[in-house]
């Protein structure tokens, strides 16, 4: 048999013990890989939604907490457009409406001739009619959903509209909602002259910084630009928070699994301090009794990281049942997956160190004399 | 320095609890090559401690003691020379309740360079050695104490010792099976001439040896 066998194996021998300690570790780790998917999943959805389809970056008002609170007069629209190198400019105003069952059913607002700007495709029936034609066309997802298609009506704000298309993203929130005119989102929503974002498309032989510099230093008061997503994580305060609190939790999961592995394996390594005194008596070097109860500990976490991978995306999958897909878009990551193991490494590492440590310094007649 | 000891004590001493129990007191002791020695004494009087000396399981306060060529109390890896040169079986067998026979006799093989299929093979000659090649798939709480025993013995000489350490190895058999197990060691002490160390309690089994030790408060009685 294999020294790594042998490191398997041991583990395993006080069955409910090293499950508890498996199930403590996986729940942090279960946390981690949640949480990890429905953030990047936001994040991913966010991007979209700033970069939509043929614009080069966006605009939002400056100092809001959450891009979602973003007010701009629509009187910028036209002072954007004068900016040097842009090419155009629309406006779009985001609500979220109650639709049937679906209680944050995403409404946007947009012109329908710069719906190209966005990276919306009809795939079914036409686009709505500008101004304040009661139309509506509504995402592949919210189709299904709702079980609606072109003809179909559908109550917004207790106003019927007429589905005139349907259409498809990629972005699951968005595949999720609707898009009429910016004129009726505005007067759903009681905010005329206002959007929530501008999406800006610049010359092609325009340079992205320089544009945004530009507007930066005329409208940097009232605006914010945002190129990218690290742009956004500065001004949105929503997804700092996640991060933050994602980090927080892997920190805290890294701390309690580590204690809950110290103690199970400190009780391992107690039970059988004879059998270690054993060991010394045949040989066995300090360093490889060292690295045996290191590597069970290890064992123990990394089996935790599995476990709690996948109760992670069981419990993402649940949430998803549950009828939280209209604003979650789980995305599987490597990233998310790697960052829990190497969390379950580290639990193993730092949990397992002192045990070991402790194992390989018993004195061998000590150990033996143990009853 | 007779090139013909594998063991020569000098005044060695050993204490417990910051000197407050003496465990051995001054013991002078010269073990020949391929000689059997058993050990005697009544309870307390150092046996143990003594038999741990020369496994290098403990460092003595001070004497001297070399074993085989290797100055035990300057020697720093004392694994190593244990790895290499001795073989301990104890009264209780103390084998591994989660391994099988078979994997319990490879645990000492850890520390030499050998594939798992070579520790496999060389458990096996040794377990065929000692009459378990039919019980090598089972876990030590599924064998009698004798068959225990006989593990122990085939794990003693997986790394091929100059000298076996015997600490009451039929203490808690019956009279027996007892008998079977030291047979087996006395085989192995002429056949192989192995040097072997035995403590135990009882006169029929210590005659079994070549010489008889008495140690009596941590002295070795003349
Ligand atoms: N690790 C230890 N710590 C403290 N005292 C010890 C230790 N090891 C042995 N002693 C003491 O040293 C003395 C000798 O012990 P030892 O175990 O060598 O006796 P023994 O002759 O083997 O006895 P027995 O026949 O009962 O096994 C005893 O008084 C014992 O209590
Ligand atoms: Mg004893």
């Amino acid at each position: 048999m294999s020294f790594f066998s042998l490191i398997i194996k041991n583990p395993f021998r006080n069955k409910t013990r090293s499950a508890l300690a498996i199930v403590g570790i996986a729940i942090g780790i279960a946390t981690i890989v949640a949480l990890g998917i429905i953030t990047d999943g936001l994040k991913a959805s966010t991007e979209e939604t700033l970069k939509a389809g043929g614009a080069d970056f966006s605009i939002a008002e400056s100092n809001v907490s959450d891009l979602f609170f973003s007010k701009i007069d629509e009187e910028y629209i036209a002072r954007i457009k004068e900016v040097d190198g842009v090419n155009d400019v629309v406006g779009i105003l985001m609500a979220i409406q109650r639709v049937e069952d679906n209680p944050y059913f995403v409404l946007i607002g947009i012109d329908p001739a710069k719906l190209s700007i966005s990276n919306i495709k009809v795939t079914e029936g036409r686009a709505f009619a500008a101004g304040d034609a009661k139309e509506v066309i509504i995402g592949k997802v919210a189709s299904e959903k709702l079980n609606k298609t072109v003809g179909d009506t559908i109550t917004l704000n207790r106003e019927e509209y007429k589905i005139t298309g349907i259409f498809q993203t990629g972005d699951l929130q968005q595949d999720g909602g609707a898009f009429l005119s910016l004129e009726n989102v505005q007067a759903i929503e009681n905010k005329n002259d206002t959007v929530t974002m501008l999406y800006v498309k610049i010359d092609n032989d325009a340079q992205v910084e320089e544009v945004t510099a530009k507007i930066e230093e005329e409208y940097g008061n009232d605006l914010t630009t945002i190129a990218s997503l690290e742009d956004l994580a500065s001004i949105d305060q929503g997804l700092q928070t996640i991060d933050t609190a994602s980090w927080a939790i892997s920190l805290l999961a890294i701390v309690i699994g580590g204690i809950g592995v110290i103690n199970t394996m400190i009780m391992s390594v107690y039970e059988r301090t004879r059998e270690i005194g054993v060991l010394k008596a045949v040989g066995w070097k300090d360093r490889r009794i060292l690295s045996m109860i290191l590597g069970e500990s290890i064992v123990l976490t990394l089996v935790a990281g599995l476990v709690g991978a996948i109760m992670g995306i069981m419990g993402i999958q649940v949430l998803l049942a549950l009828g939280m897909d209209s604003f979650i878009a789980p995305v599987y990551s490597a990233d998310v997956f790697i960052r829990a193991f190497a969390v379950a490494l580290s639990v193993g590492l730092l949990g397992g160190f002192y045990p070991a440590y402790r194992a390989s310094r018993l004195p061998p007649t000590e150990a033996l004399r143990y009853e | 320095m007779n090139k013909e000891n594998i063991v020569e004590i000098h005044h060695l001493q050993k204490s417990f609890d910051h000197g407050k129990i003496t465990a051995l007191n001054g013991i002078d002791l010269e073990i020949k090559k391929g000689e059997f020695v058993s050990i005697i004494g009544p309870s307390g009087s150092g046996k143990s401690t003594l038999l741990n000396m020369i496994g290098a399981l403990d460092k003595a306060d001070t004497g001297s003691i070399v074993v085989s060529g290797n100055d035990l109390i300057h020697k720093k890896d004392l694994s190593e020379f244990r790895s290499r040169k001795i073989g301990f079986i104890f009264q209780l067998h103390n084998l591994i309740p989660n391994l099988s026979v078979l994997e319990n006799v490879e645990i000492p093989m850890y520390e030499k360079k050998m594939s798992s299929s070579q520790m496999r093979k060389r458990a096996l000659e040794l377990l065929e050695y000692v009459g378990l090649s039919d019980k090598l798939k089972r876990k030590p709480t599924e064998l009698s104490g004798g068959e225990r025993q006989r593990v122990a013995i085939a794990r003693a000489l997986a790394n091929e010792p100059s000298i076996i350490l015997a600490d009451e190895p039929t203490g808690s058999l019956d009279s027996k099976t007892g008998a079977m197990i030291l047979n087996r060691l006395k085989d192995l002490h002429e056949k192989e001439n192995v040097t072997l160390i035995m403590v135990t309690h009882d006169m029929d089994v210590a005659s079994l040896a070549d010489r008889t030790i008495r140690v009596l408060d941590g002295k070795i009685q003349n």
